[in-house]
């Protein structure tokens, strides 16, 4: 009993932490990001409930049983949507707080001071850890208000939201470790942020589909389906969601606990944790060993000789400079990452193209349609990321004033710069470009979808760098302007046409300005060009939301119109940063 | 060459610089000292085109710093305090990056490139990456780039910060060597001593008002700080104090560690008259060591230690 008490004395929450925890709580107390981050969070969730409120409130006619059971409804349709809403955000913000969490240890040079103390390289990992978890709380605890607001409709079963809770939790306390692991390799918090959520994309999606696939006739589906449930947050998640509608759902399931399926998740947090604690203590001992002028620029630095002695000769200056500098600059230092990645990806790809070739789908249009999806989003990501990094890139690294210090123009800096992001991000759009090539060559996709996804990849990578230069000349911070850069991407083809939607819903009115709007969206843009050209012998008919438009040439017509909107809009937000290049230039 | 009037900078209401004239001539080696947070940075940022001022106005070589800004930066090379470098280049690519943003003909670049290397003795290091240089080879970089498009003014904020003692003495012969070539230099920096031995000109500011401005001389005239000589004799040292109490010109002598310290007014010869009175009283004079009036010691007085 003693030596009980003496363990339970010992391990205290201080022992697990140290004084990281302490820090770092007040130093996000100072940060207005949190803040806002928080009031926008329940704004939306707020606005979210009043118009599911509006929209029952419409139909207050019948009887009072059948009013009660609408009440009954909407309830846990406002639940699932909150819980939902907390689970996705959590992971997001999650994984954006702890990009660099310790990265900024490491570069700042406190790392090896930190290892220099008593505190130990657990209570760092752990301390950041859960000072970012306590932030997440405290964003799902504002919005316990809300849930509590929705036991007024009835029937809410407090198990969906215990279980929604823990899932949350655990998801991300899986996601927050696989981000630190990745924080301690990668400076640039956009990387960290990239590696993550194809990791989480290779882990929770195409791992589960191929497997699907290509087991499904061998095992039982009610054992994949349980598997899965244990395995994967998501579809857990989806599962309970699924539960807490028609209870009878659970039936078709195999055995599934969520306890166990948090409890899996924490044992695989706990190994990369322990992991990110030996690999945190490498670093510290690497940055003590090292002294003046600090290992880890020592390590950069190794990394980029052996880049520069493999680069050879020196390369002369041609044309402008800054349009130079950016076009010689390597696309990543993190080579050996990249094949590995590059090799996972493409045996996923082959082995996907082989399932799908068994199942006689590659000539189907939906197949072509999750492929270009997939890919496109891929894309997409990286053009988020890379164009808001640029300036504040340069910001951080205190190269800024040296470039505005000479005699460029503004203008020659900004066409540099464009250059370079789009030199950055092309890469990442050669496996749409190369799937449709492929499937061009052989027949199954129509020519013309190759001209007109390569304009769709146009006009979406001129409006995102566009944005991406603004966000990055506004903010301080590269990880900022790239939430920012996201945020922009969410909210005009994500959140407003979700939000318009339902308000035409509660209007009574016709979805037609909705459909309208959706036209304008990328990924429809997309769909109805694979839609209308993947397919053998193709007609090419587009199906537009809002209809009409359906022959070739009034559909590439309409794909133009968007296409130059979205560019003039881009051209502009690329003109501000040029305009705020002078600003806040030491910030 | 360098000429401000009237400059004041607020960070709302906050005065990083209240209307600050100041006035270099060419060729001139300024230090500009002052505490930490005193406006030293912001004045080198309004000169270098890279700040606005709130109100007041600018000039170097003439020409007004806010409305020909592309211009000035053609005739000022500026160092920050802190310097960022590419880490994606090699040192000869980097300056040759600089050159071709100062928009120099390639055909010359190669030649002035090879140049500041050399003035700045990095020529052993051409090939090497630029973020695997030390602390003091990165400062000397820094020189060079300032250095790519000769400008006529070079604007140094805290060059020698960090350093150790070999680089900062290295530094130091470089600024005397650029004055040598005529070039305007202003210069910031924490230690003091340095720039004492090179500065034709010292300005002291403090809470972003300059609270003096001159020559080493000026500065003694002006704060009325006497002369120290340090006197060291063979024999009786109680009559070679007595023998220098008696002139009169001497305004206090007392002994410290083995020497005699020898107080006098600004402005008179002395050492000679210590010596020969020394030797005509029989003594043997060891050491006649002058101590000049430290800027360590004018900045002290200077400043209150007021920072923002």
């Amino acid at each position: 009993m003693a030596t009980m008490d003496n363990i339970l004395n010992t391990v205290t929450f201080y022992w697990l932490t140290g004084p990281i925890f302490d820090k770092e709580l007040r130093v996000a107390s100072r940060r207005r990001r949190n803040y806002v981050f928080r009031s926008l969070y329940l704004l939306i969730l707020t606005l979210i409930l009043i118009l599911f409120w509006v929209e029952e409130v419409r139909f207050s006619y019948g009887s009072a049983s059948s009013r009660a059971s609408r009440m009954y409804m909407v309830g846990m349709g406002i639940t699932a949507i909150i819980i939902w809403a907390q689970f996705c955000t959590s992971q997001i913000i999650g994984v954006i707080m702890l990009s660099t969490s310790i990265s900024d240890e490491i570069y700042s040079k406190t790392l090896g001071a930190l290892m220099t103390t008593p505190i130990n390289s657990m209570q760092i990992v752990l301390g950041k850890l859960l000072s970012g978890l306590l932030q997440i709380l405290v964003l799902i605890g504002v919005s316990f208000p809300l849930l509590a607001i929705v036991r007024v409709f009835g029937g809410v079963p407090w198990q969906f939201l215990l279980s929604g809770f823990c899932i949350t939790m655990t998801a991300v306390i899986f996601v927050g470790s696989l981000c630190m692991f990745f924080s301690i390799f990668c400076r640039r918090a956009y990387v960290v942020i990239i590696l993550t959520i194809l990791t989480l994309a290779a882990l929770f999606l195409f791992f589960p589909l191929l497997t699907l696939f290509a087991i499904h006739r061998v095992i039982d589906e009610k054992i994949f389906v349980s598997l899965l449930y244990h395995l994967n947050p998501y579809f857990c998640m989806g599962v309970q969601t699924e539960i807490l509608f028609d209870p009878r759902s659970a039936g078709f399931t195999g055995p599934i606990f969520w306890p166990l399926h948090c409890g899996i998740l924490l044992i695989l947090s706990s190994g990369i944790l322990l992991l990110c604690v030996v690999m945190v203590r490498r670093a510290a001992l690497r940055q003590i060993v090292g002294a003046s002028p600090g290992v880890q620029s020592r390590y950069v630095s190794e990394q980029v000789q052996e880049y520069m002695d493999k680069a050879g000769r020196i390369r002369r200056v041609w044309g402008p400079p800054v349009v130079w500098k950016e076009l010689l600059s390597p696309l990543t230092r993190h080579k050996t990452l990249v094949v590995v990645f590059g090799i996972i990806g493409l045996g996923l790809l082959i082995i996907s193209y082989g399932l799908f070739a068994e199942h006689n789908d590659l000539d189907e249009e939906y197949c072509h349609i999750l492929y270009g999806v997939i890919f496109f989003s891929l894309g997409l990501l990286v053009t988020l990321v890379f164009p808001a990094t640029t300036i504040t890139t340069e910001r951080e690294s205190r190269t800024w004033p040296a470039l505005l210090g000479t005699a460029v123009d503004d203008w020659n800096i900004l066409l540099g710069k464009v250059i370079g992001t789009l030199k950055r991000c092309l890469p990442a759009w050669l496996p749409l470009f190369g799937h449709i090539w492929l499937f061009t060559l052989v027949g199954y996709i129509h020519p013309a979808a190759m001209f007109q996804i390569s304009f769709l990849v146009f006009w979406t990578m001129m409006f995102l760098i566009g944005s991406g230069l603004y966000f990055s000349g506004r903010f301080k911070r590269t990880t900022t302007a790239v939430v920012m850069n996201f945020i922009l991407g969410s909210v005009i083809w994500a959140l407003v046409p979700f939000l318009l939607f339902m308000m035409l819903a509660i209007s009574h009115s016709s979805d037609d300005l909705g459909e309208a709007y959706m036209d304008l969206n990328p990924y429809v843009h997309l769909c109805s060009i694979l839609d209308a050209t993947a397919r053998q012998n193709s007609s090419l008919r587009y199906d537009w939301l809002s209809g009409g438009r359906s022959n070739f040439w009034e559909s590439s017509i309409w794909m133009l119109l968007c296409g130059w909107t979205y560019i003039a809009i881009g051209v502009f937000f690329a003109w501000r940063a040029k305009c705020r290049f002078r600003k806040n230039i030491f910030h | 060459m360098i000429e401000t009037q009237k400059l004041s900078k607020y960070y709302g209401n906050l005065a990083a610089l209240v209307d600050l004239d100041l006035k270099i001539e060419q060729g001139d080696i300024f230090g500009f000292i002052g505490p930490n947070g005193a406006g030293k940075t912001t004045t080198m940022r309004i000169l270098a085109t890279l700040l606005e001022p709130t109100r007041g106005r600018a000039f170097i070589d003439g020409l007004d710093v806010m409305r020909t800004g592309k211009e000035v930066r053609r005739r000022v090379g500026y160092m920050p305090d802190f310097m960022g470098v590419y880490d994606d280049l090699k040192v000869f690519e980097y300056l040759e990056f600089f050159a071709a943003a100062f928009n120099i003909e390639r055909k010359k670049r190669k030649a002035i490139v090879e140049g500041v290397l050399e003035l700045t003795d990095l020529q052993g290091k051409r090939t090497a990456a630029v973020d695997s240089l030390s602390r003091g080879m990165q400062q000397r970089l820094g020189l060079a780039r300032v250095l790519i498009h000769d400008p006529k003014v070079l604007i140094l904020d805290e060059p020698a910060s960090g350093l150790d003692p070999r680089a900062r003495i290295e530094i130091r012969e470089l600024l005397r060597e650029l004055k040598r070539m005529g070039k305007t230099i202003m210069i910031s920096s924490h230690i003091l001593s340095e720039l004492e031995e090179i500065c034709d000109h010292v300005g002291i500011i403090e809470h972003g008002k300059m609270v003096f401005s001159g020559t080493m001389d000026e500065i003694r005239r002006q704060m009325g700080i006497q002369s120290k000589m340090r006197v060291r004799v063979a024999g009786d040292r109680d009559r070679a104090f007595e023998v220098l109490s008696s002139l009169p010109q001497i305004k206090e002598v007392r002994p410290e560690d083995g020497y005699l310290a020898v107080t006098y007014a600004e402005g008179h010869e002395i050492d000679g008259t210590i010596a020969r009175t020394l030797v005509q009283a029989g003594l043997d004079v060891i050491a006649l060591e002058p101590e000049q009036l430290k800027l360590d010691n004018a900045f002290l007085q200077l400043t209150k230690g007021i920072v923002h």
